[in-house]
């Protein structure tokens, strides 16, 4: 348990500290000592847990996993979880740095990377939730959504006195937590838009759609304020935004090494770390720890780029892959690597170029939230896909779809047709779940990506 | 006779839409769900046609080059008839209205936009209605929409045609509303396939003709001599759609000895239940009429209870013995929600079956036998 610790970034001192809390955590949610003994082995295949800056990432994952279990033990008075709620970290920070007595956590970030990316213990969970509504077969439920399900029914998290979703990209989430409250009678609340922005109507519309959401936030805060007695204030807000920009600024550095290099210092598993990072509920002094953390990174990847030390070969192919990283399973990214393909950026990073200088901090965030590539209609995020691989000079774009995400999905053959006519580069196109491991195949996910970097290659000599 | 008049207007009609278009009179399509006011799109002088064409694969699968199987076969049904340009009423349209309801039809209407050879405007559907500023969102998306109808078609929108579209509307939703309510009686007079053959017919038909038909079945049906109680299962039929053409179920259950006396669908019927006001703001009557006056669809935050409430509020005024479920492939929200509704029929005793479609043929020698032992189950043979 200790050596684990220690490879989560946990120091000395904090291990002593911490050891019974971790152990009661693991118990709670059946984590074995053989499941620790696999996780070390997956830190040390899957993640280059040698750099400090990743070992004090995971640390904070953790803490946000064994914090979410042992609130009751805590002594908080109030538990409030968000899902698939953009801006929910917002909210959630605002309570840590102001509030004792309410945690707030957006589940299931830190449950993905530890139970899933850590310890490959997620199936179990899927199949729990496969009991109840979110049944498997070609109905494809997204197996994120069973992941908010499944850990409940297990009895991982205690009930909470406020369940929160957003609908931006998605009825499943909506649907759960309405059969949640049915069946489990908790509170909920919905933070949602409309997605109804035309082409002809760009940027003004977004200006619309961000009203509605905005005014969707500040009914969250109200619903918050209700349910737990605290007021969350304008400026409490902007203070934690402030703070997370700090935190987007540093990844940004990450970001920018890994396209700028050649070959890419750190492998496209990373981004799902560093999308669970925007997303725990860390109160203003984490957060600082979380900056702390990924600037510590940004020296530790200059100096393997001054050294000329990559996760794949110098020359290889450079690639763009849409949709975030796998967020329970770290085996395509390993295997991109292996193959020879440098993943150097996602396309859920790209955002259209509109700025809204109002200094509402609800109309900020749901400006942010509505500008991102994935928060965009098909029309304009292929624009957007197009633009990412010129300005990055990328060979090829893997596209990959979330069969369980209906958004993405049904976006997926479109984005291949129009690169492939706009820019004339290999596209693979790669049906897959985010979050299930049983999808991934090996041998037919090597084979497709060894002809995919073939054709790049071939592509680039024609060129 | 009726039947008959309103088959041959229906054969007739795309001839109609063609003659209209040549005159300059501008067809509005829209997508179902009961969201799109075809009283605005009428009072602008344009022809409303509802798009619900589905239950056979060609069109579903033509869409399989531009979106991937998880869409579900109503939404790629959609796109296919576009991509195919086979379907007339499909090819007549000026305008798409595309209310922005399921993730699937939002995404057929992203893909129809992205082709870009047809005009799209995208109905904002706030997904709860709980606060003002919801109901105040899609009371401003009518007005401009409203605007967007005055453009396209050179007409103004007064309030007194806008009046006049909305009784005629309550017209025919006050004469669906009578026929549906005689099928509580034993046996009922309509079977569900006529029923629903009427709901998908004023879709596409002259409202006008459309009223005075309906008016004419209701009138037909108060004198029909019926014969003594029948004792075939009475069923209800659940689910997110039933598209025009979509019947192959139906004839099933009819064939197997059964009778669906009520349905509770989503897309593909008319929402008959509630009028809508004449008085006051009219666009605001028509927001608060499609929007919060009605049964929420299973997408709509915080709709389980009060659908669930509906259902068992059908089942005992129709007298309902028993309870399909049509679900059409992929359909995330509708499929959730058939797990919570069996939990609660299995409570009350109530037998319930579950059907899948992804409108493929291979299923049908399936549902057969489901549907024969299903009626067997209902009249307590097994």
């Amino acid at each position: 348990m200790k050596e684990f610790l220690k490879l989560c970034g946990y120091e000395d001192k904090e291990i002593e500290l911490e050891l019974p809390r971790v152990r009661k955590a693991f118990e709670k949610t059946a984590i074995t000592s053989e499941d620790i003994e696999r996780g070390k082995q997956r830190l040390k295949k899957y993640y280059d847990i040698e750099l400090k800056g990743v070992r004090k990432a995971f640390r904070l994952c953790l803490k946000e996993f064994i914090n979410s279990v042992l609130v009751k033990e805590d002594g908080k008075n109030k538990i409030i979880y968000g899902f698939m709620t953009p801006g929910m970290d917002v909210f959630g920070s605002v309570l840590a740095t102001q509030s004792r007595e309410i945690f707030a956590v957006h589940h299931c970030w830190a449950f993905h990377i530890v139970y899933g990316c850590i310890f490959d213990k997620i199936v179990p969970v899927f199949e729990d939730a496969e009991k109840k509504w979110l049944k498997a077969g070609l109905v494809a439920h997204c197996a994120n959504v069973k992941s908010m399900l499944g850990p409940y029914a297990l009895g991982y998290f205690p009930k909470p006195d406020l369940l929160i979703t957003a609908g931006f990209l998605c009825e499943t989430s909506p649907k759960t937590i309405d059969l949640m409250q049915e069946v489990y009678d908790i509170p909920t609340y919905y933070f949602d838009a409309c997605q109804d922005r035309e082409i002809t109507e760009y940027p003004e519309a977004t200006r619309r759609v961000a009203e509605l959401a905005a005014k969707s936030a500040r009914g969250l805060s109200r619903k918050i304020q209700e349910v737990t007695g605290f007021e969350i204030k304008d400026d409490m807000l902007a203070e934690v935004m402030d703070a997370k920009g700090r935190l987007n600024t540093a990844l940004g550095k990450v970001r920018k090494l890994i396209q700028n290099s050649d070959p890419i210092p750190l492998s496209s598993a990373f981004e799902n770390i560093w999308m669970c990072l925007k997303n725990l509920t860390m109160s203003i002094d984490e957060l600082d720890e979380a900056l702390e953390a990924i600037n510590i990174l940004v020296e530790e990847l200059q100096n393997r780029v001054d050294s000329g030390t990559g996760v794949v070969a110098k020359g290889s192919p450079r690639v763009l892959a849409t949709l975030p990283s796998g967020q329970t399973d770290p085996r395509l990214d390993l295997l991109l690597c292996e193959t020879g393909i440098a993943v150097v950026a996602l396309d859920y990073l790209f955002r259209l170029p509109y700025i809204d200088n109002d200094k509402d901090p609800y109309i900020q965030f749901a400006t942010e939230i509505l500008c991102q590539s994935m928060g965009t209609p098909l029309v304009r995020r292929i624009p957007l896909i197009i633009d990412g691989c010129k300005q990055l000079k990328v060979d090829g774009v893997l596209n990959k779809y979330h069969v369980g995400c209906r958004t993405v999905a049904g976006d997926a053959l479109i984005i291949e047709q129009s690169i492939k006519k706009e820019l004339g580069i290999p596209v693979l196109t790669l049906e897959w779940e985010n979050f299930d491991p049983r999808v991934h195949n090996e041998e037919l996910f090597r084979k497709k990506l060894e002809v995919f970097k073939m054709m790049m290659l071939k592509n680039k000599d024609r060129k | 006779m009726e039947d008959i008049l309103l088959s041959d207007h229906f054969k007739n009609r795309p001839a109609q839409l063609r003659e209209a278009r040549r005159k300059g009179i501008k067809v509005i399509g829209y997508f179902p769900g009961n969201y799109v006011p075809e009283e605005l799109i009428y009072a602008a002088g344009a022809i409303p046609i509802c798009l619900t064409a589905g239950g056979g694969p060609k069109p579903a699968d033509a869409a399989l080059s531009s979106v991937p199987q998880i869409i579900c076969p109503f939404a790629r049904a959609q796109i296919g008839e576009m991509l195919l340009k086979e379907n007339p009423f499909y090819n007549s349209i000026d305008l798409l209205i595309a209310p922005i309801t399921c993730q699937h039809l939002k995404k057929a209407a992203e893909v129809l936009e992205y082709n870009g050879e047809l005009e799209i405007f995208k109905l904002g559907i706030p997904h709860q209605h709980d606060q003002d500023f919801q109901l105040e969102y899609f009371t401003d998306r009518l007005r401009a929409l409203k605007i967007r109808l005055q453009k396209i078609t050179g007409n103004e929108i007064t309030d007194e045609k806008l009046k006049n579209a909305i009784e005629l509307y309550n017209k025919m939703r006050y004469y669906l509303r009578q026929i549906n309510l005689k099928r509580r009686q034993n046996p009922s007079p309509i079977n569900a396939l006529d029923f629903i053959r009427l709901n998908h017919a004023s879709f596409y038909v002259d409202p006008i003709f459309m009223v005075e038909t309906l008016a004419s079945i209701d009138s037909g049906l108060s004198f029909k001599q019926m014969p003594s109680a029948s004792n075939k299962p009475r069923l209800l039929l659940l689910g997110p759609c039933i598209g025009s053409g979509d019947y192959t179920v139906l004839e099933m259950v009819k064939a197997a000895g059964g009778e669906i006396v009520a349905e509770e669908i989503y897309e593909g019927m008319r929402n008959y239940w509630q009028d809508l006001g004449i008085k006051g703001d009219l666009i605001e009557s028509l927001a608060r009429g499609f929007l919060i006056n009605r049964l929420p669809p299973a997408f709509m935050r915080n709709s389980t209870k009060d659908r669930l409430d509906f259902t068992l509020k059908l089942i005992k005024d129709f007298k309902v013995e028993g309870v399909i479920w049509y679900q059409i492939l992929c359909c995330e929200t509708y499929d959730s929600e058939s797990y919570y509704f069996s939990h609660k029929f299995k409570e009350q005793n109530i037998p319930f079956l579950f059907l899948e479609s992804d409108y493929s043929t291979s299923a049908t020698s399936q549902f057969k036998t489901r549907i024969e032992a299903f009626m067997e189950i209902v009249n307590g043979e097994i």
